[in-house]
């Protein structure tokens, strides 16, 4: 399993879509929180965190998009399935070495909550870093909630933009189901129900600081049903 | 080592291989003959548990290729049809890649499969670079990584010059001494240059299977008797 996960980050590493991909989310991520920084109010990192899914709602199917679309379209996926590997550990391989990048292109972050430190040291105020480490978490926790998503719909199409395009509107709509605009035209009960679903409304605990172990079961459950689905499809053998 | 009872295999309502029936043994050289479109690429893809039978029943080293998949794939090198590949590896880091999966441990294997195989010139180079008979040998050489008891090699010289085509030839002659090889193809004379046995296939049928003829043209008489117009 390590061979392959090292073989699909390797792929990231050598290929300059993967830096272009990468770099540019950490510029959008740190320019979008730094344009308004002044206007916040709060040395927190939360209105950060209240961007961040809409960058990894395209972020992070770019880089899932091709899995298993590109090992179909070329025929590699029966090198992968003539070897003595399981379907479960290729999958596993696969979106580990997806998450690994996305930590990667998280971490491009870390320079916001470094100067924002220095930006309240002078005002005499100070961060909390255990609410930053596990707001954080959170975001791990979605973006591999999103990984999961999109190497599902990666792996039921030949073609890597409907899988792009696929995983984007989904994870569209998950988005915008926390929404209060989704809430003015939908009663209300569906309206609460759609909400639960939201991984908005989910990591928001988190991004407060406050470990919510329902929050961690949601994105749990989300990851394992998505990657499950994708073991079973990776596993057809009709 | 193989054996296929009355295996059928269904894609909607058209049969890709019909009730078909073999048994290869320890040593065997198979030359699986057929035009295109015959089912020789499924039968091979139901030895590995690449696909799924309608009916019957495969066992390959005394086990079920689908339920005991990685006991059996441990043992066995296959050479895919058009042999995929990932163009943007190198040559070397492709083979490392197979030999870590394969879980071998001698780094030696793929030094010494490069020398048998005329690839150390190629070793560096990114695959996707390569000329089409290079990239044979890339293929065949993961296929032969660990030294597996059985080798499938699905058209082998398919798409190959006539000087390519014999290089592989000798290739396959060379590294099939004490293995099972089943190989498809359908280029006559590539069975009786390689082949100990022929299986002519034809609409998803086995039509012959036996010793090859003796003599040359032996085997394309004798397909173009056994095979429908």
């Amino acid at each position: 399993m390590f061979a392959l996960y090292k073989k699909e980050l390797q792929f990231y590493l050598n290929n300059p879509i993967g830096y272009i991909v990468i770099v540019l989310f950490g510029v959008f991520a740190n320019f979008l929180f730094v344009k308004d920084i002044f206007l916040y109010g709060s040395a927190s990192l939360r209105p950060f965190f209240d961007i961040l899914p809409w960058l990894m709602m395209v972020f992070v199917p770019a880089v899932a998009m091709r899995t298993f679309s590109e090992e179909k379209k070329n025929n590699t996926i029966e090198i992968l399935l003539s070897l003595p590997i399981s379907e479960t550990q290729i999958v596993l391989a696969k979106f580990f070495a997806l998450l690994t990048i996305v930590a990667v292109g998280l971490l491009l972050t870390l320079s916001l909550p470094v100067s924002l430190y220095f930006l309240v040291t002078t005002t005499g105020s100070r961060i909390y870093i255990p609410e930053l480490l596990i707001g954080y978490l959170g975001q791990i926790f979605m973006a591999a909630a999103f990984l999961s998503l999109s190497m599902f719909y990666s792996s039921q199409t030949k073609n890597q933009i409907i899988a792009f395009l696929a995983s984007v509107i989904t994870i569209f709509f998950l988005i915008i189901f926390s929404t209060d605009f989704v809430a003015s035209f939908l009663p209300f009960i569906i309206q609460t129900g759609l909400a639960y679903l939201s991984p908005i409304t989910q990591v928001g605990a988190l991004s407060k600081g406050v470990v919510d172990i329902r929050a961690v079961y949601y994105f749990l459950s989300f990851i394992i049903v998505f990657l499950f689905l994708t073991i079973i499809d990776v596993e057809r053998r009709d | 080592m193989i054996l296929l009872k009355s295996v059928s295999k269904w894609f909607g309502s058209q049969a890709a291989v019909d009730e078909i029936g073999f048994e290869a043994k320890k040593g065997e050289i198979i030359g699986f003959l057929g035009p295109n479109g015959a089912g020789k690429t499924t039968t091979m893809r139901l030895i590995l548990g690449l696909l799924r039978p309608t009916s019957g029943k495969i066992l390959v080293f005394n086990e079920d290729p689908l339920h005991k998949r990685l006991n059996v794939l441990a043992n066995i090198g296959y050479l895919p049809e058009n042999n995929p590949l990932y163009g943007e590896m190198k040559v070397w880091e492709y083979l490392q890649f197979i030999s870590d999966v394969k879980n071998l441990k001698n780094p030696t294997d793929i030094t010494d499969l490069a020398v048998q195989l005329d690839i150390e010139e190629v070793l560096e180079k990114k695959i996707e670079e390569l000329s089409r008979g290079f990239k044979q040998r890339v293929g065949l050489a993961a296929a032969l990584l660990g030294d597996p008891d059985l080798l499938i090699l699905d058209e082998p010289t398919s798409g190959l010059d006539p000087i390519e085509q014999d290089k592989i030839k000798d290739l396959i002659k060379k590294i099939s001494k004490n293995k099972t090889v089943i190989f498809s193809t359908h280029i006559l004379s590539e069975v009786e240059d390689i082949a100990s046995r022929l299986i002519i296939i034809d609409r998803g049928s086995i039509v012959y299977d036996g010793k090859k003829p003796k003599g040359r043209g032996g085997v394309e008489k004798l397909f173009k008797k056994s095979v429908k117009k």
